[in-house]
C-alpha cells in the first residue's frame, strides 16, 4: 500500500462566472511509498499547494482520486494518519505553544495523559521548552515554522505533508528541518514535502516528482534522475608532452594550466576515457578524473525549457 | 470532545479580546445612565431603569453576536488558522458547531453579567426585580442565540461586512413584522408587496422575544408563552445551524 497515491487528479478552481478557468492541476498520477522522503518540486504556481490541499481535505478535487494510506482523502479517516504543515503556518496569536499543542491534541481526540506525553516528546524534539509560555503573537518566522512542525507531529501521524517547510528560513534553520526529516524517516514515517529549493531536495530525498503548470513532468529516484546526465568531465594531468597535450586539447571543451598540471574539461565520458588512455600511453601522470553530474537544478531547468 | 475544544478555544479568544471589555463598559454606562432619564417621577424610576437595562442587554448582546459572529468562520479562513484545524480527523460540522457554541457561551456570560449588574443597580435604588425580569432575560438570550446562528451561517458564506448588513436587516425586519404584512394598499400586486410577504414568512418574528414592557410594569407572563417562544427560537436556531454546516461541508478553504 502506498502512503500517498493519486490517480488522474485534477483541480479547476471556480473562476469568475461564465469564464471557465484553466486547470491548476491536471491528470496527476503520483505514488509515494511508505517510509520515503519524497520531494515535490515545481516553480511558483505549478500546483504544489493545490495538490497538498486536496490531500489534506481542504479543497475538493474536480476529477480523479487521491488516497492517504489507502483511504480516500474525501473521508475523515484519511486524516487520522496525516500531519500537515501549511505553506506559512498561522496559529492562534493569543495562545502559547503549550496551549497550541494541547488544542491540536484535543481536536485530534487525544486524552489528557497522551497530550501531556506528546508535549514532552515534541517540545523536546523541536526545542519549544524555552518559548513554551510565550504568546505566538511575537514569534519570528523560524519560531512559527518550528511550532508548525510541532503541530504537524501531534497525534504521531504516519505521513507528514509539508508545504515548503524550508522557505524563509536561514541556513541553520534549513539544516534543522532537514535533520528533522531524516530523523522522522528513521522513525518509520513518510515525509512528503514541496519545495523549489533544489539543493535541499537533492540532499535528502529518496524520490522526487517535478510539476510544471499543473502537470507531472517526471517522477523517480533522485540518483536515477541525476545519473541520466554527466554534463562534463574534468581531467587533470601532469608531465604531458606537448603533442599529447594538443591532441587532448583538440577534443576538450577548454583547457588551462593549474598548479596541479594541465586542466582539461571534456564534454563526455567517452572522450574523457580516451584522454586518460593518451595520458598513460605518454607516461604522464593522471592527477584527477572527475565526472561532473548535472545538478537537480540544471535538470529542472532543462525540463522547464522542453515544455512549451 | 472535539466540539468542546473548539468551543472553549473560541470562548478564550473572545475573552482575551479587549473589544469585549469596551462593549461591556458601554453597556454598564448605559444602565447607570438610565438614572439620568429616570427623573420623571419616583414611581416611574424603577420601570424606566428596568426597561432601559433590558434594552441595553439586548442591544449589546446583538452587537456582539453580529460583529463577532459574522467574522467567526470567515476570519479563520482569512487568517488561514483553519488549515491546520480542518486537516485533523474532525468533521467540518464539528468545527462550525464548536465555533457557534463558544460564542453562545460568551454571549451567555455577557448577558448574565449585564442582567446581574442591572438587578444590583435596581436593588441599590430601592427597587427589586421579579420573575418576569428573569423571563425577559431568558428570552433575550434565546433571541441572541438565534441571531448568533444567523451570523455564523453568513460568516461561512460571505464577508463580515456584507454578513453584518444582512443580519442587521433581518434583525430590524424581525422586529417590524407587522409592517411587512400590512403594506399600504397602493403596493397591492407589486413586487415589493410579495417580497415583503415572503420575508414575513421567512424571517423569524423577533418581537415575540420582547417582554420588556411586562417586566417593567411587573406584569406576569404565562410560563407556557415563554416555553413556546423558546421552542420557536430553538427551531429557527437549529435550522440555521444545519444550513451553516451544509454550506461549509464542501467549501474550498
Ligand atoms: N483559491 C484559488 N482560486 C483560484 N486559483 C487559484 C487558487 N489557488 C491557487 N490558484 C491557482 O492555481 C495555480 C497553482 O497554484 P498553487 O498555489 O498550487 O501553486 P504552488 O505550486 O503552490 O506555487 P508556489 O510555489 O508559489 O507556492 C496557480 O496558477 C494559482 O493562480
Ligand atoms: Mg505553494
Amino acid at each position: 500500500m502506498y502512503a500517498i497515491e493519486t490517480r488522474g487528479l485534477a483541480k479547476i478552481y471556480r473562476g469568475r462566472i461564465g469564464r471557465p478557468a484553466a486547470p491548476s492541476l491536471d491528470a496527476l498520477d503520483l505514488t509515494v511509498g511508505s517510509n520515503e522522503i519524497f520531494g515535490f518540486l515545481g516553480q511558483n504556481g505549478a500546483g504544489k499547494t493545490t495538490t497538498i490541499k486536496v490531500l489534506c481535505g481542504l479543497i475538493r478535487q474536480t476529477r480523479g482520486t487521491a488516497a492517504v494510506c489507502g483511504i480516500d482523502v474525501r473521508r475523515r479517516e484519511a486524516r487520522q494518519s496525516l500531519g500537515y504543515l501549511p505553506e506559512n503556518p498561522y496559529f492562534y496569536e493569543y495562545l502559547t505553544p503549550r496551549e497550541t499543542i494541547n488544542f491540536y491534541g484535543q481536536i485530534g481526540g487525544l486524552g489528557a495523559k497522551e497530550r501531556e506525553r506528546q508535549w514532552g516528546s515534541i517540545s523536546e524534539l523541536l526545542d519549544l521548552r524555552e518559548i513554551a509560555g510565550q504568546r505566538v503573537r511575537g514569534f519570528s518566522k523560524g519560531m512559527r515554522q518550528r511550532l508548525g512542525f510541532a503541530v504537524a507531529l501531534v497525534g504521531d501521524p504516519a505521513v507528514l505533508i509539508l508545504d515548503e517547510p524550508m522557505s524563509g528560513l536561514d541556513p541553520l534553520g534549513r539544516r534543522r528541518i532537514r535533520e528533522l526529516m531524516l530523523h522522522l524517516r528513521t522513525q518509520g514515517k513518510t515525509v512528503f514535502f514541496s519545495s523549489h529549493v533544489l539543493g535541499d531536495v537533492e540532499q535528502i530525498c529518496d524520490r522526487v516528482a517535478i510539476l510544471s503548470k499543473g502537470r507531472l513532468v517526471v517522477q523517480g529516484r533522485v540518483d536515477e534522475l541525476l545519473s541520466r546526465r554527466v554534463t562534463h568531465v574534468e581531467v587533470i594531468a601532469s608531465g604531458l608532452p606537448e603533442t599529447v597535450d594538443s591532441e587532448i586539447a583538440a577534443t576538450a571543451v577548454s583547457s588551462r594550466n593549474s598548479e596541479e598540471g594541465r586542466h582539461f574539461v571534456l564534454p563526455d565520458l567517452a572522450r574523457a576515457n580516451d584522454a586518460v588512455r593518451r595520458v598513460h600511453a605518454a607516461g604522464a601522470s593522471l592527477v584527477e578524473f572527475s565526472p561532473v553530474r548535472e545538478s537537480l537544478e540544471d535538470y529542472f531547468l532543462r525540463l522547464q525549457e522542453r515544455k512549451p | 470532545m472535539r466540539i468542546a475544544a473548539v468551543a472553549m478555544n473560541t470562548f478564550r479568544e473572545a475573552v482575551r479580546d479587549k473589544v469585549l471589555y469596551v462593549l461591556l463598559f458601554f453597556a454598564g454606562a448605559t444602565i447607570l445612565g438610565s438614572k439620568a432619564l429616570g427623573w420623571v417621577s419616583v414611581g416611574q424610576d424603577e420601570k424606566i431603569i428596568i426597561d432601559i437595562s433590558l434594552a441595553a442587554t439586548s442591544l449589546f448582546g446583538v452587537l456582539i453576536a453580529v460583529f463577532v459572529g459574522t467574522s467567526l468562520v470567515y476570519k479563520e479562513i482569512d487568517k488561514r488558522t483553519i488549515y491546520t484545524i480542518l486537516s485533523r480527523p474532525m468533521w467540518r460540522y464539528e468545527f462550525v458547531l464548536g465555533k457557534y457554541l463558544g460564542l453562545a457561551m460568551l454571549i451567555g456570560v455577557v448577558t448574565l453579567v449585564m442582567a446581574a449588574m442591572a438587578a444590583a443597580y435596581i436593588a441599590v435604588m430601592g427597587g427589586h426585580v421579579g420573575l418576569t425580569y428573569l423571563q425577559a432575560v431568558l428570552l433575550i438570550y434565546c433571541q441572541l442565540l438565534l441571531v448568533t446562528a444567523l451570523s455564523v451561517l453568513l460568516s461561512s458564506l460571505t464577508s463580515p461586512i456584507l454578513g453584518a448588513m444582512i443580519v442587521f436587516s433581518c434583525y430590524v425586519l424581525g422586529h417590524a413584522t407587522g409592517i411587512m404584512i400590512n403594506m399600504p394598499p397602493r403596493f397591492d400586486g407589486t413586487f415589493v408587496k410579495s417580497a415583503f410577504e415572503t420575508a414575513y414568512y421567512v424571517i423569524p418574528n423577533l418581537s415575540h422575544f420582547n417582554i420588556r414592557a411586562e417586566a417593567a410594569n411587573g406584569a406576569t407572563v404565562p410560563g407556557t408563552y415563554v416555553l413556546w417562544t423558546m421552542a420557536y427560537g430553538a427551531a429557527y436556531t437549529a435550522l440555521l445551524l444545519v444550513l451553516a454546516a451544509f454550506s461549509f461541508e464542501n467549501k474550498d478553504v
